[in-house]
């Protein structure tokens, strides 16, 4: 790797600092997306309708853990050619400082085939701080380099938890055992 | 500023392939491009997934848990990607005189940020990064009951493992992320960001990488409350305490996991971690905040090789600053 090849940026260089108070989000997959992703293959998703009853929810709770705030979780059931290959949730979970949305997909035994995030935003800030924060990079290229920023992908911030995600999860297989079996 | 912001133009003209997966305790994104890309990321998970299943302290079942189990008692042989790991880490324990050091895992435990696992034998109060012996043929051996977490190096070569995935798939332009553990990939250049300690939302533009790793590591997430006290995870080896909290330490070096256990020398102490700096051709930056002020120390080729302090005074809001 060459050295010339990363340099401070200006702003660091000429002690300025850019402030960006920046709310982003960035998403990965759209909910038909990440059906196509964690079941290549399968040709139907049905949308299950179901609404969890206060027992059911207390039983959810006490197998996982983690409190159930949603009663109506987002299920479908999954199928190729009339035979069912499993399970795909959608759930979100609110951390303290991250909104996120995730897929999980499980199989007809209900162990977890694979985990895909949809959608993950920061909490902060909103549409006010967002034009702001986009009014500073008006010019050439503003566009692209908003797209830079608004991913985690070039943030090197610290450890983002994922505790909220395996939280999340935890419900949903308990939820599987409830509902689903 | 213009060259900045032309400079960052290329990347998002071509279709990429970005995938985000909850892995190693965070949030694991990797993007690429390229005809090959959905394959190639999907084998770089498989990647991290490994590096995930082998050296995680919650899991029972992985190779770090077998080695706090038995290293103690004999010789234990491991896997190459752990084994890789572990010689990194106890090389540059060597360097720093121990300021990187992967038996803190008792004092993350009695800190609440590792789970008290039971299996385990009682880590001996006077066991350090000496007394875990590395043999030929991957053998690892504890010659005192020490308790090790890769916790603040695995990460960093997980993405450096998903990286050279990506290469195998012949991936050019990429970039992976595991939670502030950087790695990019391509001629294109991008832009790096900061969050600021006290007002972690707020991001700040660092650095212009093509090719390259950048690593930080902060509290600002983090911070529990202890005995009364504001801790942080990072543990300074020698005295065993928390390091000073309200501090962010990014590292870029070649590669990932090199950045991301360099960090923690810097955290430790930064005017001794010059010397480990300068022979990995890292820089580095610290930001401190106290009372809204913010302190910037460079560490970079431009003077030397030796900290700097520079004053820099963010833009308030609102202001424009490009065009």
């Amino acid at each position: 790797m060459k050295y010339e090849s990363w340099y401070w940026l200006p702003a660091l260089a000429a002690p300025l600092v850019i402030s960006m108070p920046g709310a982003y989000a960035v998403t990965y997959l759209t909910v038909e997306q990440a059906q196509q992703a964690l079941f290549p293959g399968a040709s139907e998703f049905s949308r299950l309708d179901i609404e969890l009853t206060a027992r059911q929810k207390k039983a959810i709770e006490e197998r996982a853990d983690v409190r159930v705030r949603n009663t109506k979780p987002a299920i479908w059931r999954v199928a190729a050619e009339g035979r069912q290959l499993g399970w795909f949730l959608v759930d979100r979970v609110l951390g303290k400082h991250e909104f996120i949305t995730y897929a999980v997909a499980l199989d007809t035994q209900g162990a977890v085939r694979g985990v895909e995030i949809l959608e993950y935003r920061e909490t902060h800030g909103g549409a006010v701080r967002k034009a702001r924060w986009r009014a500073q990079f008006v010019g050439k290229g503003a566009e692209d380099r908003l797209e830079l920023g608004r991913g985690i992908v070039n943030i090197a911030g610290a450890t983002l938890s994922c505790k909220h995600v395996t939280e999340g999860i935890r419900r949903l297989i308990a939820t599987f055992e409830e509902v689903l079996k | 500023m213009r060259v900045v912001v032309q400079a960052a133009r290329p990347s998002s003209h071509r279709t990429q392939h970005v995938r985000a997966r909850p892995l190693l305790g965070t949030i694991v994104e990797i993007a690429a491009s390229g005809p090959s890309a959905v394959t190639a990321v999907e084998r770089a998970f498989d990647a991290v997934t490994e590096v995930h299943r082998l050296m995680s302290y919650h899991d029972p079942e992985s190779e770090l848990s077998v080695l706090n189990r038995e290293a103690a008692f004999g010789r234990v042989t491991v896997s190459s990607h752990t084994w890789t790991v572990l010689k990194t880490a106890q090389v540059l324990a060597k360097k720093t005189g121990g300021l990187f050091d992967i038996t803190v895992a008792p004092a993350l435990t009695s800190l609440g940020y590792l789970p008290r696992r039971t299996d385990f034998p009682r880590a001996s109060g006077h066991g350090d990064w000496r007394h875990v012996e590395l043999s030929p043929g991957f053998g690892v051996r504890f010659t005192r009951r020490v308790r090790i977490d890769l916790g603040g190096i695995a990460k960093g070569y997980a993405v450096d493992r998903a990286v050279e995935v990506l290469e195998e798939h012949g991936i050019s332009t990429a970039s992976v992320n595991a939670g502030g553990d950087l790695r990019v990939l391509g001629r294109d250049q991008r832009a790096v960001y900061v969050r600021r300690p006290s007002a972690p939302s707020e991001l700040w533009p660092l650095i212009q990488i093509t090719t390259g790793a950048a690593a930080t590591s902060a509290d600002y997430f983090r911070l529990r409350r202890w005995c009364g006290r504001r801790v942080t995870p990072l543990i300074h080896p020698r005295s065993r305490k928390p390091c000073p909290s309200g501090r962010s330490v990014t590292v870029l070096a070649r590669d990932c996991m090199i950045a991301d256990a360099l960090t923690k020398v810097v955290h430790a102490d930064p005017a001794e971690a010059g010397a480990t700096l300068a022979a990995h051709s890292a820089c580095a930056l610290i930001v401190e905040e106290t009372e809204g002020v913010c302190r910037f120390s460079v560490f970079d080729a431009a003077d030397g090789r030796r900290w700097r302090e520079t004053e820099l005074l963010p833009v308030p809001a609102g202001q424009k600053v490009a065009g």
